[in-house]
């Protein structure tokens, strides 16, 4: 099982404090809500955990990863996909999209093609595969970056406020496939300030509040293992994880 | 005077249709120095560009006022710049390259340089951060992001190619000054004109213009393809 475990984290942005954290795990089976305000800091979170920034105190380290190869200094970067609340789609169709991961996967030439057929059908795009991507709409954008996750089949993935932008029938589609996700073991860490179909996943909350990130259980998840994180069912509900 | 115009318009065509060897004696000259010389720049410009766009190191803020600066400085004293540093007495005196294609070339590089430099950093500047993270996080090399992120601005980095490619093709003061405008060896398009128009042989001038002109009609054109297909980016 791989997990991304950070120790003694602490995020400033000059004189500005966002939050600090003893420690935090994020491991495959795991879907995680991330809940806070805006500005509280969620985006920064999950960017850390991607390698995309750097904490300003404390380390993040990965567990149960293929070794890099000498040339990889980052060893946190391409361990969890991270996609943005808007995301980025390159340049191109959205066949062009869809296949930009391709030589990252470790799969064979036929299972990726059944997969970018698969997820092209999943997200509905079939009849948009060779249109630019800048030229669909908000939904069609985010169900595009998804479905190109999915191809990847990460072990961890985070989604930043995932259906800001859709109606209910993108949801439902993105549901779809995030599920499908889920069962096949993705760990993933979800952030939304409220409720939303992704959300109803989740057995586990992290929430940013007061410049901390506290951690709850949902009721029919309590973990096993004694090294699993603090938690506390009774009031308070959430323990400070600092 | 409009029968001379169009007499000296069909000369220039006969010129360039028949293939005479002086006219494209000098177009391949003009070429070929010029294409060497953006193909040296090219690259380290580029990675320049880069790094003063997201690099932040000391001393950045006064390499990126320098560019800018000798972006705006006449060829003719680059010109006389690169004439000291390979005369005799210069420098690189002993390498032998004044009046000859790598003197050109070397001139050439340097008010390339600039241009490239300056303008990729203003396009890397202006790119969508989201590009090279999204691309990172998929699991792209580093070399591969970079690769991403210029694909990405590859119509503002084609943009400072040709405005490099232009201004060094175009350019009169160094070539001549370095070059020395010898008969088939360093004598390009911008300096055969200057010279056939004060002898007052029209007809080969206005070829060799024409020559630019068509050139310059094509690159633009392109570019102005590329710009209409890439639609501005929203969220």
């Amino acid at each position: 099982m791989v997990k991304l475990v950070a120790n003694n984290l602490e995020m400033k942005f000059g004189e500005r404090h966002i939050f600090s954290v003893d420690r935090l795990q994020l491991s495959q089976g795991q879907t995680i809500h991330l809940q806070g305000d805006n500005g509280c800091g969620k985006t920064t979170l999950m960017k850390l955990l991607a390698g995309l920034i750097s904490p300003s105190r404390g380390a993040i380290t990965t567990e149960g990863f293929e070794p890099l190869p000498w040339w990889r200094s980052n060893a946190l970067l391409g361990k969890a996909v991270y996609l943005h609340q808007h995301p980025y789609l390159f340049d191109g169709s959205v066949e062009y999209n869809l296949s930009y991961p391709h030589p990252f996967c470790n799969m064979t030439k036929q299972q990726l093609s059944e997969r970018t057929q698969t997820a092209i059908e999943m997200a509905e795009l079939t009849h948009l595969k060779n249109q630019a991507a800048s030229s669909l709409s908000g939904g069609e954008k985010q169900r595009l970056a998804i479905a190109r996750a999915w191809i990847m089949q990460p072990k961890l993935l985070m989604l930043d406020e995932p259906t800001s932008n859709m109606d209910r029938f993108s949801q439902d589609l993105v549901l779809t496939m995030i599920s499908d996700l889920q069962q096949l073991g993705t760990g993933m860490l979800i952030s939304s300030h409220q409720s939303c179909v992704l959300t109803s996943l989740c057995n586990q909350t992290w929430v940013i509040e007061n410049q901390h990130i506290m951690s709850s259980y949902t009721a029919n998840n309590i973990p096993d293992s004694a090294d699993s994180a603090p938690i506390n069912l009774q009031e308070p509900r959430y323990v400070i994880a600092n | 005077m409009n029968e001379g115009w169009l007499a000296l318009l069909q000369q220039a065509l006969g010129l360039l249709f028949s293939l005479d060897p002086d006219v494209w004696s000098i177009v391949s000259v003009s070429f070929s120095v010029s294409f060497a010389a953006l193909g040296i720049t090219l690259l380290p410009s580029m990675i320049l560009g880069f790094m003063l766009a997201f690099g932040r190191f000391p001393g950045r803020w006064f390499v990126t006022n320098l560019i800018q600066t000798l972006q705006s400085i006449p060829t003719v004293v680059i010109g006389l710049l690169v004439y000291l540093m390979l005369t005799r007495m210069g420098p690189l005196g002993d390498l032998r390259w004044l009046f000859t294609q790598k003197g050109m070339i070397l001139g050439q590089m340097m008010i390339c340089a600039p241009v490239l430099v300056a303008m990729s950093q203003a396009a890397f500047t202006s790119v969508d951060r989201r590009a090279w993270e999204t691309s990172r996080t998929l699991g792209a090399s580093w070399f591969r992001g970079i690769l991403t992120v210029c694909r990405e601005l590859k119509v503002p980095l084609l943009m400072a190619i040709v405005a490099g490619f232009s201004r060094i093709l175009t350019e009169v003061g160094c070539s001549m000054m370095v070059g020395g405008n010898i008969a088939d060896v360093t004598r390009n398009i911008p300096t055969a004109i200057a010279l056939e128009t004060s002898k007052g042989d029209f007809a080969q001038a206005i070829a060799l213009g024409l020559v630019l002109l068509i050139l310059s009609l094509v690159l633009n054109f392109t570019l102005g393809t590329l710009r209409g297909k890439a639609e501005p980016r929203s969220h």
